[in-house]
């Protein structure tokens, strides 16, 4: 079905694709992404675009918006009763050193060598076992066979089989076609950067040293490919 | 269990009329069940695991909670009957064919329990083509593949003799002269040395699909393989002692009741033991008061108390008090009473690693994860209460029955009593 659809891509205009052109990158690119909490200011465009873009059926989501606190989208109270409010998009990691690609059986889910942490729709067994061991909880199951909101598929690629793990791809899909990820070009605040880890001068690598960037979840030494940028602004709402 | 109660009817069968019709009954009763059993999975397979009661909250549920509780079974079943025969304790002689048939039932049960969980069971084989060196379900595969054909060239190797001297084509040409009976003596010896590490392989193998997982903190814990080797032996040895009164009661084997307290004795010992290293567990976890402690604590309070009671107190406590008391190791009511509680007990302690190790996700922000399927409401969550559906259940009591199919048959056509030591 996805291969007779025509490229979006193509169908842009200069201006809009040139506004998604990945750019600089080094001689071995290692694809990552920079997310910045600053800016996040918790819209759900990009978990929506993901959506349509990769055909994620109802019930799942790719990308999720987690807000930090106990309640979704209700202000968190720090110190001495100020309140703040901050979120945390989550989605696929892309770990050098990812818990799924070690458990999994059948080599379903790998490295692609870029970076990215792919998935085998064909080959996957559905033993769910990384998603035992992934800790960001973010691949999902098909459960049933996919449902959506229109009898159409929506996405730029195919639909997944029953019985299978999917999860965030990047949108690889778009990166054969030089173009950052739907959920990059879409943020309204410019809260999502894409590049290459690899390039000591990279926007990337240049964010992350001078914001502090952070791996989620730290601990669990799994060196995500994708990094968090720390909220400086300590304005009580 | 209907495993449990599988044995009961059929060896009666050859003593009267009225026990062939039960037996009749009792494989009939089985064979029904298996039916139903195999339709609940083709539905299951048409339909897609949405029809269990597992979601992308808590991605594991019965299928493995059986599969785990079923490797315990068979692995501590044999660990008791090699090391017995291993240090030369010739008391459990008359239930070393009994542990051995019991394990070799219980593993092919396990690895059964399997594939109804896989979301596609038709692509099975691309585990030995594609199989992943670093994945610990290849290597509990693999460990559950050797111990299989391991436990059931041990319990051929017991039967063989008898089975030659009966002239059975059972035998494949093993001889009934002195010579070979002294030669299968060193053989079953032999055997105890690769059968006695293979079992306790088995269970550390699985303790490590589920220990070595830094994502899931109720797991994260070395102490998970030695804690799976208790908790089989435990269950394992308990199953031997049910079996066998039931097996001795039925006049298909005999043994003294000496035996019976030994055992129950033992088993006493193995409770005492899985106790000690549940307090260390959740000592560590609860001590610094850290949030590394987050999932122990949850063990202690609200909807999983009760479950921890049952787990440590009904399941731990109270068979222990009963074994601890030599009058009642003397009878075989209690014994296998104690026995009946301890199996209930492991099943519930496998139940809490399941549920609470997966219910809560590391990043507990809201709202959650997506549960992986449209329903009323939010589809996100943050943590889930898993109930199997009646299909989860049709499919594991149909895979119990082909279990207690499989013991019935072979505890009718393989001789169950061991020549007492000379």
């Amino acid at each position: 079905m996805a291969d007779d659809k025509v490229s979006p891509v193509e169908a842009l205009s200069p201006a809009s694709r040139a506004w998604g052109e990945i750019g600089e990158r080094s001689g071995q690119p290692h694809w990552g992404m920079v997310v910045d909490q600053e800016r996040c200011i918790g819209c759900w465009s990009c978990a929506v675009i993901c959506k349509s873009e990769n055909d994620v059926p109802l019930g799942m989501w790719w990308n999720r918006i987690l807000t930090e606190g106990t309640a979704l989208d209700q202000p968190e109270e720090v110190r001495g009763g100020a309140l703040e409010m901050h979120w945390l998009p989550l989605a696929c990691q892309h770990c050098e050193n990812a818990p799924c690609v070690k458990v999994c059986p059948v080599q379903a889910t790998y490295h692609r060598g870029d970076g990215l942490v792919m998935q085998d729709y064909d080959r996957c067994i559905g033993c769910r076992y990384c998603m035992i061991a992934c800790p960001y909880g973010v691949r999902n199951f098909n459960w049933g066979e996919p449902v959506r909101p229109t009898p159409h598929e929506t996405g730029m690629v195919g639909a997944r089989p029953l019985g299978t793990v999917e999860k965030c791809t990047m949108c690889v899909q778009r990166l054969a076609e030089d173009q950052v990820p739907s959920c990059v070009w879409s943020c309204p605040t410019g809260a999502r950067v894409f590049g290459d880890l690899n390039d000591p001068h990279g926007r990337l690598v240049t964010l992350i040293r001078e914001r502090e960037g952070y791996d989620l979840l730290e601990e669990a030494g799994t060196k995500p490919s994708v990094k968090y940028l720390p909220p400086r602004r300590r304005s009580p709402l | 269990m209907s495993a449990v109660a599988a044995p009961a009817t059929p060896a009666a069968a050859p003593a009267a009329a009225g026990g062939r019709r039960a037996l009749t009954a009792w494989i009939g009763l089985l064979l029904v069940l298996m039916g139903i059993g195999v339709a609940a999975f083709l539905y299951q397979f048409a339909n897609g695991l949405q029809v269990t009661g597992m979601r992308n909250t808590v991605m594991w549920g019965q299928y493995i909670l059986f599969f785990m509780f079923f490797v315990g079974l068979s692995a501590g079943g044999l660990i008791v009957a090699s090391a017995g025969r291993l240090f030369g304790v010739k008391a459990f002689k008359p239930i070393t064919r009994l542990a051995v048939l019991e394990a070799t039932v219980a593993v092919i049960l396990a690895a059964t329990f399997i594939l109804p969980d896989l979301g596609r069971p038709e692509r099975i084989l691309n585990i030995p083509l594609y199989f992943n060196p670093t994945s610990p379900m290849i290597w509990d595969i693999t460990i559950v593949m050797v111990y299989m054909a391991m436990s059931a060239l041990y319990v051929w190797l017991y039967a063989r003799a008898d089975l030659a001297r009966r002239g059975s084509w059972l035998a494949f040409g093993t001889g009934t002269s002195e010579r070979t009976m002294a030669r299968e003596e060193r053989v079953k010896s032999a055997m105890a040395w690769v059968a006695l590490p293979a079992a306790i392989m088995l269970h550390s193998i699985t303790a490590w699909i589920f220990g070595l997982q830094i994502s899931r903190g109720f797991w994260y814990s070395s102490i998970m393989a030695p804690m799976f080797i208790t908790s089989a032996l435990v269950s394992g040895l308990g199953l031997v002692i049910l079996l066998g009164l039931i097996l001795r009661r039925l006049g298909r084997l005999q043994f003294a009741d000496d035996l019976v307290a030994m055992l129950g004795g033992l088993l006493g010992a193995f409770l005492a033991l899985e106790a000690f290293l549940i307090l260390a567990e959740y000592l560590t976890a609860l001590y610094p008061g850290a949030p590394e402690g987050e999932a122990a604590a949850r063990m202690l309070s609200g909807a999983y108390l009760p479950l921890f009671l049952v787990e440590v107190v009904g399941g731990l406590l109270v068979p222990f008090l009963i074994l601890s008391q030599r009058r009642l190791r003397r009878s075989p009511l209690w014994v296998g009473a104690a026995a009946a509680i301890g199996i209930v007990g492991i099943f519930v302690h496998r139940l809490n690693l399941v549920l609470n190790g997966l219910s809560f996700p590391n990043i507990e922000l809201p709202p959650g994860l997506p549960v992986g399927l449209p329903q009323d409401g939010s589809s996100f969550a943050e943590s889930h209460w898993y109930v199997p559906t009646a299909i989860e259940w049709a499919i594991v009591i149909g895979i119990l029955s082909f279990g207690a199919l499989l013991f019935t048959i072979a505890s009718l056509y393989l001789p169950m009593q061991e020549p007492d030591a000379h």
